[in-house]
């Protein structure tokens, strides 16, 4: 009698352990599988004071920029297409970051508030020209926080 | 009779036992809370006191902690922002020292490291307010602070080489206008990185204060939980004492009575339906009096008055207590005066039946006062007989085995007739007259075997109620072999007697080894309240609670007190009402103004004092006054001074 009730705990206790795994595991791999962004992948690391991106030329169309930030400071990412060389773009007043309304670039987009280990996709439709990435925080960008990126 | 019994402790000591082995669990665990008085806590109540304790000690110590972290966060926030101003300091200042103004770079940049070494290795800081008074904060913790305060480091001090630079080459160094722009881009990253870290650190003080909120939340309502818990149990506790409390009462073979102090009933528990046959709520408002035996009530409300004056005080009695049915039932009663207790305000009474105890020792009594006068009327038919041989007997060795055989015989029918006082019969020999206290105190020598050590001196011409006679010569018979018994044969026992304030004192004085004080204190307690038979360990102090039970009858004084010079002296207070002048007897003879010493020689009682009266059947017939050297009316001085037991 007393083993039948044992063995009947154990047998409810196995269920609940089964469906905790049940409900657990799928969450789990839902959460670590991230959706696959689309267009041509191209990820960016951004560090104190660098852009690092994993190629320098994309093709025109969909680009999928998946952006982490290593810090450890906060960081932003800024999307311009100019001309320009990468390291001339036009300076505020301030002479510490630039004037994204400046004369030669045009803004597309900017990714901000990336603090340290952040990750953040950004995609943008790109018609083939010259294009730089940087980051626009006081001193950053001079500091060389800056990448061209070419789009053909 | 001396020996006294001293076996209470060990009775003493095996309850004191049971009582402190009582608690025991959970009991022994729990504190005892005097807020909680004398409920009892149960198992389930004893674990919410102590979870209540430790749930207090948790939140005060994690708000102690809570708050110390807060203020550090603070000055962290505080350390953090100054640096920032000391960066845009120093850089200003290099630029103005290069320019040739007055400025102290040196001095702006020791005032630039300090906050990020303070931050990333602890120290102490100058807090902001409280007179300069300089605070201690603990290294950051958090991983991501400790990166972007490294950075921060790292650029500090590219930033000072910088400065160092532009400082060394001054503004004709090719490299001056890049070092001043560097200088200002470490100068902006810097402050990005600062304010980075501010905000880091900021967000973290945020979101401990925010966890401190939803803990101190969680922990009151834990608290208010635990209160409600507790006072739940509590109720439910007091409702089950209450519940058991009120068992106890309707359920107790006793009574337990609440008086007014004018002697009315305020409550009367429910069990006196089982003892008297009447309902509790009848009772109520009646005077307790209305019940007592009418032989007892002047008792009982003495006992009372004296209670009432008393207030804590308690006192017990016995009593007769009306049955419904007519009958009387004996009860004991404890009183307690609880006037002063405003939840009572009366006195609570106790009251156990003991009408079956009463019963059986009344039947106890009876046995032994039956047992008693058979062997006493074997005894006198013994006396009798020796008697008459002694009267015929010529040949003085015959005669004095036969005196010897009458003093054995005699100290038998003392001690039948110690058993006959014992059972509680009154069946003395009453005597309408009379009779000289010397007569009596003579009499009661001769019942003593050792009579001729025993000197009688200075006893006043005074006579005795014919009332007490008897049981007067019995109580001395008693005091005077209790003295002879216990000092040595070689020694003299003295009687004496002299007048008290309030009576006549007679002193009967040996020169024993006497008694130790607890000795004396037992027998004099024995004296002033003898025992019921049936209490009575009958071979020990025996004679006292004769003694004591024959001078209760006729409110006689009886005590015993150590002499100086070794030795015991019993002194009996002969009441006034007792006592009468010799002019009252017709036989009354000469007063004695020497010592009398009763002489070995028999002599009729009769003959020696020409009175009617013979104490005793059938006392040895050995008596004769025989002169004795005057004493000069050797009476106590203290005795005659007034009350010789004041």
């Amino acid at each position: 009698m007393a083993s039948t009730q044992a063995r009947r705990r154990w047998a409810w206790a196995l269920v609940l352990v089964l469906v905790a795994l049940a409900v657990a595991i799928p969450l789990t791999v839902a959460r670590r599988q991230e959706p696959t962004p689309p267009g041509t992948l191209q990820n960016v690391l951004l560090e104190d004071f660098e852009v690092r991106q994993e190629a320098a030329v994309v093709p025109a169309g969909t680009v999928s920029f998946r952006i982490r930030n290593q810090g450890p400071t906060t960081h932003e990412v800024i999307v311009v297409r100019t001309e320009l060389a990468p390291d001339k773009l036009p300076l505020q007043d301030d002479g510490l970051t630039v004037d994204e309304e400046g004369e030669g670039i045009k803004f597309l987009e900017e990714v901000d508030g990336l603090d340290i280990d952040d990750r953040e996709t950004m995609v943008l439709d790109l018609a083939p020209g010259h294009y730089v990435l940087y980051c626009n925080l006081e001193g950053h960008y001079l500091g060389g926080m800056y990448e061209a990126l070419t789009v053909r | 009779m001396r020996r006294s019994p001293s076996a209470e402790a060990g009775a003493a000591s095996a309850t004191r036992r049971t009582a402190v082995g009582g608690r025991s669990g959970i009991g022994r665990l729990v504190p005892r809370l005097p807020i909680l008085g004398d409920l009892r806590l149960g198992r389930r109540l004893g674990w919410v006191i102590p979870m209540l304790i430790v749930l207090v000690a948790a939140i005060v110590v994690y708000n102690a902690r809570a708050i110390a972290e807060q203020r550090g966060s603070a000055l962290v926030v505080y350390t953090a922002a100054r640096q920032r101003a000391f960066v845009e300091r120093y850089t200003t200042d290099v630029l103005l020292k290069v320019d040739g103004f007055q400025a102290d770079p040196e001095e702006s940049a020791e005032d630039v490291r300090e906050p990020v070494d303070v931050l990333l290795d602890g120290g102490s800081v100058r807090a902001p307010q409280g007179g300069g008074a300089r605070v201690e904060i603990q290294p950051a913790r958090d991983w991501r602070v400790r990166r972007k305060l490294e950075q921060d480091r790292r650029l500090i001090d590219a930033l000072i080489r910088t400065g160092d630079q532009l400082q060394e080459g001054g503004r004709d160094d090719r490299s001056y206008e890049t070092n001043v722009t560097r200088l200002r881009v470490l100068s902006a990253q810097l402050s990005s990185v600062s304010n980075d870290a501010v905000r880091e650190i900021t967000q973290q003080a945020e979101a401990s204060i925010s966890r401190l909120v939803r803990i101190e939340i969680a922990l009151g309502l834990l608290g208010v939980l635990a209160a409600l818990a507790l006072g739940l149990l509590l109720r439910r506790a007091g409702a089950e004492q209450a519940a058991q409390f009120r068992s106890l009462v309707n359920n107790s073979s006793d009574l337990i009575t609440v008086l007014t102090p004018d002697g009315t009933i305020a409550y009367q528990s429910p069990s006196v339906q089982r003892v008297l046959g009447r309902r509790a709520g009848a009772l109520v408002g009646a005077a307790l009096v209305d019940l007592v035996h009418p032989d007892d009530r002047h008792q009982v409300n003495a006992a009372l008055t004296r209670l009432m004056e008393a207030p804590g005080a308690t006192a017990s009695f016995g009593c007769r207590l009306q049955h419904e049915d007519g009958s009387w039932r004996h009860v004991e009663s404890i009183c307690t005066n609880l006037a002063d207790d405003p939840r009572v305000n009366g006195l609570v009474l106790n009251i156990r039946d003991v009408t079956e105890q009463a019963a059986l020792r009344q039947s106890i009594s009876d046995l032994l006062h039956n047992l008693a006068r058979r062997s006493q009327g074997l005894v006198d038919r013994q006396l009798e007989l020796i008697d008459e041989l002694e009267r015929n007997e010529v040949d003085p060795d015959r005669l004095d085995e036969l005196f010897r055989m009458d003093h054995l015989a005699t100290r038998m029918r003392r001690n039948v007739e110690n058993l006959i006082v014992l059972s509680g019969v009154d069946q003395r020999r009453r005597w309408s007259e009379s009779v000289p206290l010397r007569d009596v105190v003579e009499a009661a020598v001769a019942e003593v075997e050792d009579y001729s050590r025993v000197q009688v001196a200075g006893i006043h011409d005074l006579t005795l109620s014919g009332q007490a006679a008897s049981d007067v010569a019995h109580l001395l018979a008693e005091l005077v072999e209790n003295a002879t018994s216990f000092s040595s044969p070689t020694t003299r026992v003295e009687v004496s007697g002299g007048p008290a304030g309030n009576g006549y004192v007679l002193e009967i004085g040996d020169h024993g080894i006497g008694m130790s004080d607890t000795e004396l204190a037992e027998a004099n307690r024995r004296l002033a309240a003898p025992l019921a038979a049936d209490n009575i360990a009958v071979s020990r102090m025996m004679g006292f609670h004769v003694v004591g039970r024959l001078a209760a009858r006729h409110g006689i004084r009886v005590q015993l007190r150590p002499r100086w010079f070794g030795g015991i002296t019993a002194l009996v207070l002969l009441p006034t009402t007792l006592l009468g002048s010799a002019g009252e007897h017709p036989a009354m003879a000469p007063p004695v103004s020497a010592g009398v010493t009763v002489a070995p020689e028999p002599l009729l009682l009769a003959n020696s004092t020409e009175s009617r009266w013979q104490p005793r059947a059938h006392l040895p017939l050995r008596r004769q006054a025989a002169p004795a050297p005057d004493r000069g009316g050797d009476t106590d001085p203290a005795a005659e001074a007034g009350d010789p037991f004041g």
